[in-house]
């Protein structure tokens, strides 16, 4: 046989080698290679006649380390089978824990209709001309400012920067049903324009043009619809007595439509000459109306009949609509800038004297950092969603104040763990160190090392946490142990 | 493991081998007549039962002889009292490696 022959057999094993020792333990893997390579050259060394490799001398040392793949493989599943490849602490079981608190949070938050209400795409469709108009030195974007009469005028008068108005003012009316049980509901007495304004739907909607001209029509809320009329689906067209008129059902509001101030049983709709008080205004804004709207509030001068200027402000009702998902961004965004201050944030604060770990390593560690945050957020907002729903099937601002508060304490709390836990995972196996030792004195401190070992049941590294932080051993610290000490860590046999 | 535990033939061929001092892989798949696939995983098997040990020679006498240096096994208590256990068991382990045979390592 040629020399370049055998060249081409001697690639051929070590191609062989290098591939097993994939299939071995990557703490082993080296150790493994050194040995098959020693064997390798003594089988060799044997099979030679005369310095010479025959063919079937080569096919021989073929067979010979094509065993090297049946012992990687068994290898690899002893180790599976050491105590410290068990489930229990490993990465997987941590993920899956994660795993199942989202599945849980994600399967209630499709039981509970409030949640599935929140959640609907739909009622966050909102018309970007409107805006509420409001006197500039109100607190509060709630209270109800306007009176009726500046509602009038200004929707009589010509406008430049809007082309619609509607008004409704709040009330609690007592109602009167068929069955002459009376009630106390809050109503919003309302321009007739409100709903179609708002583009908000309406169902049962089923009475005709003329019974609505004659009587004022009135939209129940389905909390009420369901509350006092047993969810009757034939309740369009019937009469009921509000605040001694009548006024005819004329459709039902689905739960969470409304999101402006006022939590309404029902919505009056009234002729503007009956209407009176303080309210609220919403305007639909004309192209130029539009291009002055260049945030979510803007100054408006209104100049009256006797020449004198009131201010207002205009409102975007973007704020109002943002739903559950903009409140939940608000509060992971407070509980990232609070993180800092309850937590070390840093990860960087593992040192290896020797062997550091490989790439592959570290990028496991970094992904599985990843993949907890990823599966904390989305249960925490499923999870949040349904602590402020649970009780709730309507839109509240005590729902919102209930989520806003419990995203962001999870989302804390979640987040020191993560890094805390993060810490504590082997940058070799990503298992949990165990078996905490305490080591020192604590009156040593200063003058001998004090703190708590901490080791990888995989015999990977021990994890050295000093107890008070010193100039010279301020962070914690990892020790990679070689396979020397790899006997420590096999079963429960001796030797 | 116990010293008791019931060994395969081949787990006991092996410990065999190496008591009758073929103390490297390559030595006892020559000695067994076993092939590769089956003696380096069994011995994985025996060591990780504690019933041999592993221990690399010193670079330098590899150095002396111009080889890498091997990979040395050797029977533990516990696989003396297995070993023993095994020949009761397999009494024609003696005959096909007498342990009188002269030592490799």
């Amino acid at each position: 046989m040629t020399p370049h022959v055998g060249w081409i057999f001697t690639r051929i094993e070590r191609a062989l080698f290098r591939g097993a020792s994939w299939l071995a333990p990557e703490a082993d893997r080296a150790e493994w290679l050194q040995e098959w390579r020693a064997e390798l050259w003594h089988a060799r060394e044997s099979i030679r006649i005369d310095g010479q490799i025959t063919w079937a001398g080569e096919k021989e040392i073929l067979r010979f380390c094509a065993g090297a793949i049946q012992d990687a493989w068994t290898l690899r599943k002893l180790e599976k089978r050491k105590p410290g490849t068990a489930f229990h602490g490993s990465a997987a079981e941590c993920l899956l824990i994660l795993l199942a608190l989202f599945a849980a949070s994600y399967l209630l938050s499709q039981l509970l209709p409030g949640v599935r209400a929140e959640n609907d795409p739909s009622l966050y469709r909102v018309n970007p001309n409107l805006i509420m108009i409001q006197d500039a030195f109100a607190g509060d974007d709630s209270l109800a400012t306007i009176s009726v009469e500046n509602y009038k005028i200004w929707k009589t008068s010509r406008q430049r920067y809007f082309d619609g108005f509607a008004f409704y003012r709040i009330a609690k009316e007592t109602v009167i049903g068929r069955d002459e049980s009376k009630e106390r509901w809050k109503v919003a007495h309302a321009s007739p324009n409100l709903f179609w304004m708002l583009g908000l739907p309406t169902t049962l909607s089923s009475v005709s043009g003329d019974a609505v001209g004659r009587t004022p029509g009135v939209i129940l809320s389905e909390a009420i619809w369901r509350r006092d009329f047993a969810a009757d689906p034939r309740i369009g067209g019937r009469v009921v007595r509000i605040g001694g008129a009548d006024a005819r059902v004329i459709g039902v509001a689905p739960a969470n439509v409304w999101r402006l101030p006022g939590n309404m049983d029902a919505w009056l709709l009234e002729p503007d000459d009956v209407n009176r008080g303080i309210g609220y205004v919403i305007a639909h804004l004309t192209p130029a109306g539009r291009l002055e709207m260049n945030s979510n509030r803007v100054e408006i001068i209104s100049s009256s009949a006797d020449d004198s200027d009131e201010e207002l402000r205009g409102i975007s009702f973007a704020d109002r609509t943002k739903g559950p998902w903009g409140l939940y961004q608000f509060a992971l965004l407070l509980a990232f800038l609070a993180l800092p201050a309850i937590t070390s944030v840093s990860l960087g604060e593992s040192h290896f004297y020797s062997s550091p770990p490989s790439w592959s390593n570290r990028f496991a560690h970094w992904l599985f950092l990843v993949a907890k945050i990823v599966l904390l957020l989305p249960s925490v907002y499923f999870a949040s969603l349904d602590l402020a729903y649970c009780h709730a099937t309507n839109f509240s601002i005590g729902s919102q104040y209930i989520q806003l508060i419990s995203t962001f304490v999870m989302t804390l709390f979640g987040l020191r763990w993560i890094v805390l836990d993060q810490r504590n995972r082997c940058p070799i196996c990503l298992r949990r160190v165990t078996h905490p030792a305490r080591v020192g004195m604590a009156g040593r401190t200063f003058l001998a090392w004090n703190g708590t070992e901490l080791m990888c049941a995989g015999g990977h590294t021990l994890l050295h946490v000093p107890a008070l932080p010193t100039s010279w051993f301020a962070t914690q610290r990892w020790l990679y142990l070689d396979t020397s000490w790899k006997f420590l860590f096999v079963g429960s046999g001796p030797g | 493991m116990a010293p008791e535990t019931k060994l395969s033939h081949t787990a006991a061929l092996i410990l065999q081998a190496i008591q009758a001092g073929f103390v490297y892989g390559f030595s006892i798949m020559e000695m067994t007549g076993l092939p590769s696939g089956t003696v380096y995983p069994a011995m994985r098997r025996l060591e990780r039962d504690g019933m041999i040990r592993s221990n690399w020679e010193k670079q330098a006498i590899a150095d002396a002889e111009q080889r890498p240096p091997r990979k040395y096994y050797k029977l533990t208590a516990t696989g003396n009292l297995t070993l023993e256990g095994a020949r009761k068991r397999y009494p024609l382990l003696e005959r096909l490696i007498p342990s009188e045979e002269v030592s490799r390592t």
